[in-house]
């Protein structure tokens, strides 16, 4: 029998493991710096959220939940992806705080700070939804894996490496892009939807640039463009995690330290090697 | 109800002041050092706190805490030049490492902040409470009056400074070419000192003006970045001028626009524009040209 607490942690991890390596195939694999990668989470978790409130089941909840965040997603990114310069990153980071102040306000869809409580399970034991979750993450690795090792994954990193040469050489970047970032924030999303199943609420925080600064930890540390260093990122987190757990005595310093402390290793690691631990390419 | 609309644009001229002194900073750190410079929010919510403790906590008169506040600021945002942004720029870190390193460092100061201070927010408590002045069309306090006055006296003083001083001529010849301004001599590095020292100073003003306009919260220098960010999109991106401009367009159209839309809305509103910008106007009001790095 497995402790309650790693089944918890485990979860977590499976979710979050599709977050970044959908976070990693724009970001990493096609250069597409997406700051805005956890409104896409968002997005899926309240439109899951939403459904499985008024009763629609929770598959359908659940694919809807990609759906949308795919729809929206690429719809930004239509637009966003001929932006020049830091435009694009500039354009995504904004995207963060639109989505705060539309989930803070639009009340009658949102219920705004109060947040959407009691959305329901969809499998009651934790032990069985931690192997459903990690079902999807392992559906997930496999397809960014074959993905990237395609043609069309060798277009994405081309498109990183050198756009013009790669639309010299015939091939449309922008629909590249935009595609790249229509799977990604698909991805996202119904990583999105199985987050809000696992807490069961969901609330604008989610939108929050503390959540944020967790899935580019993962990302950054573990390395750009290299899928076993998402996964490492993502076991790095959670073993920091828990190590803090223990180490910090007083509860109300544990948020601040603990994120003092992924911030702090985030920066060294942006400074004396950008590239993260597996990291095949530089940002 | 047009009789609110004299009080909705001083209401968008106090809170443009606000959002201008912050782009002023953030734009001079653009302009010369040419990155991002999310951090200047972490060095004005830096900047409120260190006069929180020295007038509130230490109980010193008004003038000494704003000159040490002002002094520990400039001395932080140089730290912070020389221990991340310097082996950065040695690396030729790419702008796409400035930007996350500058959003992560903004993270950073605002969990120290909380950390140190806790999550309540603080008041900062003057001798005298301010006095209204009630002009029939609109009301204003002597505190906020102070603000639009120290935030034009401050433009005009950076104004002067890039434009008659040595060092502000060296400002503008890195920031038009930096091979040719080191060909004539100039040392990049110790320009971007003063930059860094005129930005900290800013945003420690910046942040005592906002700390007394407002309250004081862990997490303040991040709102005040993205509007100061925001302006300087908008009046366009490396240029100074152009984001004080910004500051106060952004500070206007959300308070009118608080007219039509309720106040929770007045974020929306100034990203809208921004995005609007970037996508019909990207040089900005002023009309920059745009920098194409990547």
């Amino acid at each position: 029998m497995i402790h309650e607490f790693f089944i918890q942690d485990f979860t977590w991890f499976f979710i979050y493991l599709i977050i970044v390596l959908s976070f990693n195939l724009a970001f990493g694999f096609t250069g597409m710096v997406n700051l805005g990668h956890m409104v896409s989470v968002g997005i899926g978790a309240y439109t899951s959220a939403l459904l499985t409130l008024n009763g629609v089941p929770w598959y359908i909840a659940l694919l809807a939940a990609g759906i949308i965040a795919c729809v929206i997603g690429t719809i930004i990114a239509a637009i966003t992806v001929r932006l020049k310069g830091d435009y694009f990153q500039i354009v995504t980071l904004g995207l963060i705080f639109i989505a705060i102040a539309v989930s803070r306000n639009w009340i009658s869809l949102t219920r705004g700070a109060l947040g959407l409580p009691g959305v329901p399970d969809i499998i009651r034991s934790n032990f069985y939804y931690m192997l459903f979750t990690m079902v999807l993450s392992l559906m997930a690795l496999w397809f960014v894996y074959w993905l990237t090792n395609s043609e069309t994954g060798k277009i994405f990193q081309a498109i990183r490496d050198d756009e013009t040469a790669t639309a010299i050489l015939g091939k449309n970047t922008y629909f590249y892009k935009v595609l790249s970032l229509a799977i990604s924030t698909f991805l996202a999303g119904i990583a999105g939807g199985l987050m809000v199943h696992q807490i069961n609420f969901v609330d604008p925080s989610i939108f929050d640039l503390e959540q944020f600064i967790i899935i580019l930890f993962m990302l950054i540390v573990g390395g750009l463009a290299s899928i076993k260093g998402s996964i490492l990122g993502v076991f790095l987190l959670f073993a920091l995690i828990d190590l803090l757990r223990f180490l910090v005595v007083r509860p109300e310093l544990i948020g601040p330290v603990r994120q003092m402390a992924l911030l702090l290793i985030l920066l060294l690691v942006l400074i004396y090697r950008p590239k993260g631990i597996f990291g095949k390419v530089d940002i | 109800m047009p009789s609110i609309l004299p009080q909705l644009i001083i209401n968008g001229l106090i809170a443009g002041s606000i959002y201008a002194l912050a782009a002023a900073g953030f734009a001079l750190v653009y302009y010369v050092v040419k990155f991002q410079y999310f951090s200047h929010g972490a060095m004005i919510a830096a900047g409120a706190y260190f006069f929180f403790l020295f007038a509130n906590v230490l109980g010193l008169s008004f003038a000494i805490a704003g000159i040490l506040a002002i002094a520990c600021t400039i001395i932080i945002t140089l730290a912070v030049n020389y221990l991340v942004y310097l082996p950065l720029r040695k690396r030729k870190a790419t702008s796409n490492v400035m930007l996350i390193t500058s959003v992560v460092l903004l993270m950073f100061f605002s969990s120290l902040i909380l950390a140190l201070f806790g999550s309540s927010t603080k008041t900062l408590v003057l001798g005298s409470e301010g006095q209204i002045f009630d002009f029939g069309l609109f009301t204003i306090t002597s505190l906020q009056a102070y603000i639009i006055f120290f935030a034009i006296a401050l433009f005009f003083v950076l104004y002067l400074i890039m434009k008659k001083t040595r060092i502000g001529k060296a400002m503008r010849a890195l920031a038009d070419n930096k091979s040719v301004a080191q060909v004539v001599g100039i040392n990049p590095e110790r320009v971007y000192t003063y930059v860094f020292i005129i930005s900290g100073a800013f945003a420690a003003v910046s942040g005592i003006l906002v700390g007394l306009e407002q309250n004081l919260y862990p997490k303040m220098g991040v709102i005040i970045i993205i509007k100061g960010f925001i302006s300087s999109v908008v009046g366009g991106l490396g240029s100074v001028p152009g984001s004080v401009i910004g500051g106060f367009f952004i500070g206007l159209i959300e308070n009118v626009g608080v007219w039509y839309l309720p106040t929770g809305y007045k974020d929306l509103i100034s990203f809208s524009v921004m995005i609007l910008f970037l996508l019909l106007r990207p040089q900005g009001i002023l009309g920059v040209k745009l920098r194409d790095d990547t």
